[in-house]
């Protein structure tokens, strides 16, 4: 016998994680797109965005969930956390693709990826030896404003995060189709030599693609902590590979592609859990990131199958 | 330049007998005294650690940082040979260690019946006398589960890499990771045959003459030292074997692999098995040592571990990712330790709070990534590189002597047996279309036995994309391709370089990072026959064959003067250009073909060096050898060929001798435009 009302709520925490992921799978694309290249540091650039959003609302002198804002302070006190997490995962971003890819610009092969590994490993230990390896309770200064639909409940939380993240990949939409860069980003996605000779500056692109895929993965990591109410170092491998599972399956490189891979990630991984089984899931999800690689490589939305050896 | 020869160097004069002066390695395969010496002190050293260190912590660590190393050859294997960056690595780890905890623990019991008891008298199960009714006990021998492991070990490699062959770089990582994901998640989710995140308990030790292992590290280091000596032999062998050249050869550059004979899917496939066999194997002697597996043994880091090792040590290089190995776990278990120790004195001689409580261990991965990324960006060859530095070249085999083509004879060409009027290829109303793009409507043409024809057109015409429908590299819609009588159309690459046709590509698919010799060896692939097993073994039959196609390749080299000769041992990405032409025509040469197709073969070359090589082509067709030449330089064609053929667009518009085919409206339009014919 299912239970509507499970379901329902089931997809709206879904929806709400899937717009999460979808935030977090735009780095993975925007990068891919342009350079055809796994960004492994992604993963922990937007575990470091959630500690750094963590301590901007903890140096507004926030801490736990019991001290609620409301109004304009409560806008306020996020606005900051959002722009603190965003910048500075925007920047980190934008450091990583200077200090440990641009040397190698032109080296072919798999030597990209191995060496955003690397620094993922880097980003991750500097966290856990730094901060810890506990997890952290995640201020979190939202009012419990909870409203019915149909058995289910919607929370405040669940509201904010879904307009912000429309609100963000609207920007990011516009950004990309009216501005002048954002033109420079889409003709060196399509052909970077072609591009070039246009007179296009290809490692401005890059870094604007590492700073908005990076500021994204900033937005997404505090969404995670006010979503859980906790961050920990460990968040940003499952995160960051469900995200890239959603990149992949609404097709590599598709911007609207991400954002529906996200939504149906995070679907599967509530409905998932609902109906099959918690301990499944990562299976399942893992198994569709094989198939659609496998078998469907350009995924729902994305271009043909990448052409780099 | 002239045709005398040098008495110094003397290459042309003849060839096979001195070379082995000029360049020893041409001669075979032999390990220099010195080197032999040097295995047998590191040996002697590793066997002489136990007794004279004397503390089984260090043994014990010892025995592990030997597992790692074993790991690490296998990746070695799939990643630094075959070049396919496996980043699940681990699962293959965990499908040999759980194997053995499987098969000898008390984790399995089902109920006793009959059925068990032929594997009773094997001693492979034992009985055991319970209040609830007798159950089951497995008991299966450590060495009999190594082959076993690996085997099975083996087995899922090839199902897993099955679903990678068509992909590439960063999306065959991505889906290995996924597989190495999913795999310690379905251990762990099956407690009944792995007791779920807990761990398998009371997996027995090895025993053997009735020896017990028991929990003390000293025998598990010797067959840890058994294990890595064995699996580098085994390595180095399969490198420098026919096997291990065409994993190389896919690494490289796949479809010159395939074009070059090389069956990608049966080496790619082989690679997957080989490496998960050296991981399954390992897996039973680590399960074994610690008696327990959890499926966090075998996570994501673990893999990475790996693949730090051998991006460390140098990839491809099967001492440097022992070396490796063996520096990050003594860096892992001893030295950071020590370090940590003499920190945290520092610290409470200073008094210093935070410096007291540093623990460097727990800091290894951020020094893993440290490593990862510096290597990349500062040396990627590793601490060893995989290949040596050669020698400058002297004066004397720097200056050019010019082979004008005076071959008398060339092993492995020869007249073809003729079909009687038959030509020797003959294609078909051929089409190939690239989504709305018809780049080949309805050619047909015929390259009869011993002779040139050339193919020309305007840039875009269709003529490289003929080639690559011959060589099928890309596939014909419609149409027939008869080779020697025989449909062609439809076999992989590879096959169709089996039956006797070899070719160039016009923007130069070399393997880069393979010698000119190995480059050569690998055109051989299709005409040699040693096998895995003849690899590893080396049986007198498959030195004989490695001696005879060095010698071969030697003869080949020859045809070009000492332009390539001796360069033989400098990887093709150092050669000039028009050596790097010279070397690309050598290596199909070296597969002994029926028919040759030459991409722009003087694409790049001077005027002397286009004459030299006509000649040398000319050479090679009275020598029996069939050609098909795609050409821009009309004196060149006019030079060769008897018979010309003129693409455009993707349609035939004219053949004949060369001069009709100047003189033909339809070619000087194409050419020149629909203005140059009214003027």
């Amino acid at each position: 016998m299912v239970d509507y009302a499970v379901l329902l709520q089931q997809v709206i925490n879904g929806v709400s994680l899937g717009a999460m992921y979808a935030l977090l799978a735009i780095g993975f694309t925007l990068v891919y797109g342009i350079m055809e290249l796994i960004n492994f540091a992604h993963f922990n650039v937007f575990m470091i965005g959630s500690f750094v959003g963590m301590w901007a609302l903890e140096l507004l002198g926030l801490s736990g969930q019991s001290q609620i804002l409301t109004g304009l302070a409560l806008v306020g006190a996020l606005a900051f956390a959002f722009v603190a997490a965003m910048l500075t995962s925007g920047v980190l971003g934008v450091a990583v693709e200077r200090i440990a890819l641009r040397p190698l610009r032109g080296v072919g092969g798999t030597t990209g990826m191995i060496t955003t590994i690397g620094v993922s490993y880097i980003l991750f230990n500097v966290i856990l030896l730094g901060a810890g390896a506990d997890a952290k309770n995640y201020p979190n200064p939202m009012p419990v404003v909870r409203w019915e639909v149909g058995g289910a409940v919607i929370d405040l939380r669940e509201v904010l995060i879904w307009g912000i993240s429309f609100v963000l990949m609207l920007g990011l939409q516009l950004f990309v189709s009216r501005t002048r860069l954002g033109k420079a980003m889409r003709a060196t996605a399509q052909d970077s030599e072609a591009a070039r000779m246009m007179g296009v500056d290809v490692d401005r692109v890059i870094v604007t693609a590492f700073f908005l895929g990076s500021a994204l993965a900033g937005a997404a990591a505090l969404i995670f902590g006010l979503y859980y109410n906790y961050t920990s170092f460990l968040i940003g491998y499952t995160a960051g590979l469900r995200a890239f599972t959603a990149a992949v399956l609404g097709g590599i490189g598709s911007i609207t592609g991400a954002m529906l891979g996200g939504i149906i990630i995070g679907l599967i991984e509530t409905l998932g859990g609902q109906l099959i089984a918690v301990r499944w899931t990562d299976v399942i999800i893992f198994s569709i990131l094989v198939l659609v690689l496998v078998f469907a490589p350009s995924g729902l939305l994305g271009r043909a199958a990448p052409t780099k050896s | 330049m002239t045709d005398q020869v040098d008495p110094k160097v003397g290459v042309i004069a003849e060839p096979a007998a001195a070379i082995g002066r000029v360049l020893p390695a041409l001669r075979g395969w032999a390990t220099p005294r010195t080197r032999a010496a040097g295995i047998a002190l590191v040996l002697l050293a590793a066997l002489l650690f136990p007794p004279v260190i004397h503390n089984d912590g260090d043994i014990d660590a010892a025995a592990n940082a030997l597992s790692f190393a074993a790991l690490a050859l296998g990746l070695n294997i799939v990643v630094g040979f075959a070049g396919l960056l496996d980043l699940g690595y681990a699962a293959f780890f965990a499908i040999g260690a759980y194997a053995y905890g499987a098969f000898a623990s008390w984790q399995l019991q089902p109920a006793w019946s009959g059925f068990w008891e032929p594997f009773q008298w094997l001693d492979l199960v034992a009985r055991v006398h319970q209040a609830g009714g007798d159950t089951v006990h497995f008991q299966v021998s450590f060495w009999l589960m190594i082959p076993i492991a690996a085997a099975i070990a083996a087995f899922f490699g090839v199902l897993f890499g099955a679903p990678t062959l068509r992909l590439k770089g960063d999306y065959l990582a991505i889906v290995t990771l996924g597989f190495g994901e999913i795999v310690p998640i379905v251990a762990r989710n099956t407690p009944s045959v792995t007791n779920g995140a807990q761990g398998l308990n009371g997996v027995l030790p090895p025993q053997l003459f009735g020896f017990n292992f028991g929990v003390d590290a000293t025998p598990y280091y010797y067959v840890g030292v058994a294990f890595v000596a064995f699996l580098m032999f085994t390595s180095q062998r399969l490198k420098t074997s026919r096997v291990g050249r065409a994993w190389m050869a896919i690494r490289e550059d796949e479809i010159a692999a395939a074009a070059m004979g090389v069956n990608r899917v049966h080496y790619k496939l082989l690679a997957f098995a080989m490496g998960a066999a050296f991981a399954g194997a390992t897996g039973t002697l680590y399960v074994a040592k610690l008696q327990t597996a959890t499926p966090e043994m075998f996570m994501f880091p673990v893999s990475v571990m790996l693949l730090v090792m051998i991006v460390f040590g140098g990839m491809g290089n099967v001492w440097g990712v022992v070396v490796g190995a063996l520096i990050l776990q003594m860096l892992q278990s001893w030295f950071l330790q020590d370090l940590s120790g003499w920190i945290n004195a520092f610290g409470r001689l200073v008094e210093v709070e935070w410096l007291q409580h540093i623990q460097l261990a727990s800091s290894i991965e951020l020094i893993f990534g440290l490593i990862l990324v510096s290597m990349m960006l500062f040396r990627r060859e590793g601490l060893i590189p995989a290949r040596r530095r050669v020698a400058a070249l002297s004066l004397a085999e720097q200056s050019a002597q010019v082979g004008r083509g005076g071959i008398e004879r060339l092993s492995g060409l020869g007249r073809v047996a003729e079909k009687s009027g038959e030509p020797l290829l003959e294609v078909k109303d051929l089409t190939v279309r690239f989504g709305g793009l018809v780049a080949l409507r309805k050619i047909s043409l015929s390259v009869p036995a011993h002779r040139i024809i050339a193919l020309i057109g305007p840039n875009g015409s269709g003529k490289s994309t003929l080639f690559n429908a011959i060589t099928a590299l890309v596939p014909a819609e419609t149409g027939t391709i008869r080779f020697a009588g025989e449909e062609i159309l439809g076999l992989p690459p590879h096959r169709i370089l089996e039956r006797g046709i070899a070719r160039t590509f016009q923007n130069l698919r070399l393997f880069p990072n393979l010698s000119v010799l190995e480059n050569l060896l690998v055109g051989m692939h299709a005409r040699l026959r040693t096998g895995t097993v003849g690899a590893i073994l080396r049986p007198p039959a498959t030195r004989r064959e490695e001696a005879a196609a060095r010698e071969r390749a030697a003869e080949i080299l020859s045809v070009f003067g000492n332009r390539l000769l001796p360069r033989a041992q400098h990887p093709t990405a150092s050669l000039s250009y028009a050596n790097r032409r010279r070397a690309e025509i050598a290596r199909a040469l070296a597969s002994q073909p029926k028919l040759l197709l030459l991409d722009e073969p003087t694409a790049g070359m001077n005027p002397a060096e286009t004459l030299e090589l006509v000649e040398q082509i000319r050479n090679l067709n009275r020598l029996g050898l069939t050609i098909l030449l795609i050409e821009h330089k009309l004196d060149v064609v006019a030079n060769l060929a008897e018979h010309v053929v003129v693409l455009d667009h993707g349609e035939l518009i004219a053949e004949g001798t060369p001069d009709a085919v100047r003189r033909d409206e339809e070619v000087i339009r194409a050419y020149l435009g629909r203005q140059a014919l009214v003027a």
